[in-house]
């Protein structure tokens, strides 16, 4: 018996010894998930809620006469994405054109792209939003759909504008010295030299900046744009199903923002130098 | 020595001060000529670089005159982006760019500043790095290059224009002792083509060997000039007396 018995304690004892952080990392991750499972059950029950996520679906997708058609919540999601992305580029180009602006030695230039920023970035979106739209936009006959594009473009072009002028920066003078020793010019030596290297630095802020603006879009629905968050409250309104509504909604902001860090994350790896 | 070819670089009376009123070049006077080799030594914080630096206006002068082969460099700039374009320069640091292939350094600006077509480009791209000693590198980034390559590149990328003068601003110092044979080897080679070349350096053996005239300069001003063979042979001056014996 004994025989048998001393080697088996051994190993047990070498294999605990062996895989400590492991079996520590393990037992905190199961604690953990059991807690969660616990709480929410109770919170659950505590709510007395009647959960009816059957009724879900067919606000994401409803099948029709000509087969299956987007359902109000993925309607909205069309709109989101649209607005978004437009609003992204729009905010690069914003953010790219006031980091020279404010790199440049014009006043003017100088002035103006410090104005913008200060007045953007120490007022709220939605007061910005409402501005546009109900100001701005009946004296420039603009579309709801653009006046929500324009603010959200100019809101994180401010915050993409100091990404950019950050990275810009952070090139070593030394570049520059090298491209005017070759006679490069000064809009050559931006293009070829230092913005492809400061892109390399700005994907990943960007690409939080890129975020926020997704999310931020949520506001749109202030100023009766049907997105994604204006067709979840109506979806609300007419089926009381509040939250399960409501975590759908999430859910696909969620899945949306998380499916574009990893193609920022792709991105990074694409133009990595060697 | 050399006949003397025309004057490439002139300096007259140069003078620069740096915020906060250090004197860096005080009052230097000095003639380049066609295919002359000069190396300017001196103790570090002499003023050798700056000087350097000033003659394709990397640095502004406070005072005093810079020509380049007939070009005064002033304020005007067309007068600027010739010289710039005409003169090369080699860093302590290489300062390659490094999101570019060795290709793309070497044919950037012969590309957006002389017009060059791709082929060309890359003909005389690949030209001088057969020269260089590092054809097979055509395609490598500069992160996977050595110290000595990398600078082998840099030294190609100025080539590439065809300067009417290079310009080496202690092109050695920051390589590691194997390496700087390649690149002294590189230089020399210039040096017997005929390239005019003003080279700061602490390489003493390549100055005795490779150059025609040696400035000394010591906190801003030249000290001496002389031809390399008299200077380490016989230095007139004190200071350079006593720098020679204790680099030497």
């Amino acid at each position: 018996m004994k025989l048998l018995l001393r080697p088996t304690a051994k190993r047990t004892y070498r294999f605990l010894a062996e895989h400590k952080t492991g079996l520590i990392e393990t037992a905190q991750f199961l604690a953990l998930s059991g807690l969660t499972i616990v709480a929410v059950v109770v919170g659950l029950r505590g709510l007395r809620y009647d959960w009816a996520w059957f009724r879900v679906p067919r606000y994401l997708l409803h099948v029709t006469d000509d087969g299956i058609a987007a359902g109000t919540l993925l309607q909205g999601l069309g709109v989101t994405l649209q607005i978004s992305g437009i609003s992204l580029i729009l905010a690069a180009v914003f953010g790219l054109i006031t980091a020279l602006f404010r790199l440049s030695r014009s006043f003017t230039a100088n002035a103006l792209a410090q104005v913008y920023l200060e007045a953007v970035r120490n007022t709220p979106l939605l007061i910005q939003l409402f501005v546009i739209y109900f100001v701005f936009a009946p004296i420039a006959g603009l579309a709801p759909f653009w006046s929500a594009v324009l603010a959200l473009s100019l809101f994180e072009g401010a915050y993409a504008s100091e990404i950019i002028r950050g990275a810009i920066l952070s090139i070593p003078r030394s570049q520059w010295e090298s491209s005017y020793t070759l006679g490069l010019s000064a809009p050559d030596t931006y293009r070829f030299v230092v913005l492809p290297q400061a892109l390399r630095k700005i994907l990943p802020p960007l690409t939080s900046q890129a975020v926020s603006l997704i999310k931020d879009s949520a506001l749109v629905s202030t100023i009766a744009i049907s997105d994604l968050t204006m067709s979840g409250s109506a979806t609300v309104s007419n089926t009381f199903l509040t939250f399960e509504i409501w975590f759908t909604v999430a859910a696909i902001y969620l899945v949306i923002n998380i499916a574009l860090s990893l193609f920022a994350s792709f991105l990074e790896k694409m133009v990595r130098v060697p | 020595m050399k006949t003397l070819g025309e004057v490439i670089v002139e300096l007259e009376h140069v003078s620069k001060t740096f915020p906060g009123g250090i004197q860096a070049v005080q009052d230097v006077s000095l003639e380049i000529h066609r295919s002359e080799v000069v190396c300017i030594i001196g103790p570090s914080g002499s003023g050798k670089s700056t000087l350097l630096r000033c003659i394709n206006g990397l640095e502004d002068v406070d005072d005093g005159r810079v020509v380049v082969d007939g070009i005064p460099l002033d304020k005007k700039k067309v007068h600027r982006d010739e010289i710039r374009r005409e003169v090369g320069m080699v860093f302590q640091s290489f300062n390659l760019f490094p999101h570019m292939t060795v290709r793309g350094n070497v044919g950037l600006a012969q590309k957006r500043v002389r017009g060059r077509s791709d082929a060309e480009a890359n003909d005389v791209t690949m030209e001088l790095l057969e020269k260089v000693g590092i054809a097979d590198k055509f395609d490598a980034y500069p992160g996977q290059l050595s110290g000595g390559q990398q600078q082998r590149v840099a030294i190609a990328r100025a080539l590439a224009m065809s300067p009417r003068v290079m310009l080496f601003d202690e092109a050695t110092s920051a390589l590691d002792p194997e390496m700087i044979g390649e690149v002294l080897a590189v230089m020399r080679e210039l040096a017997n083509e005929g390239m005019t070349m003003a080279v700061v350096t602490h390489e003493m053996g390549f100055a005795r060997e490779a150059a025609d005239r040696v400035v000394f300069m010591d906190e801003g001003r030249v000290v001496e000039v002389a031809a390399a063979a008299d200077f380490f042979e016989s230095a007139t001056e004190e200071r350079a007396r006593d720098f020679l014996s204790k680099v030497l």
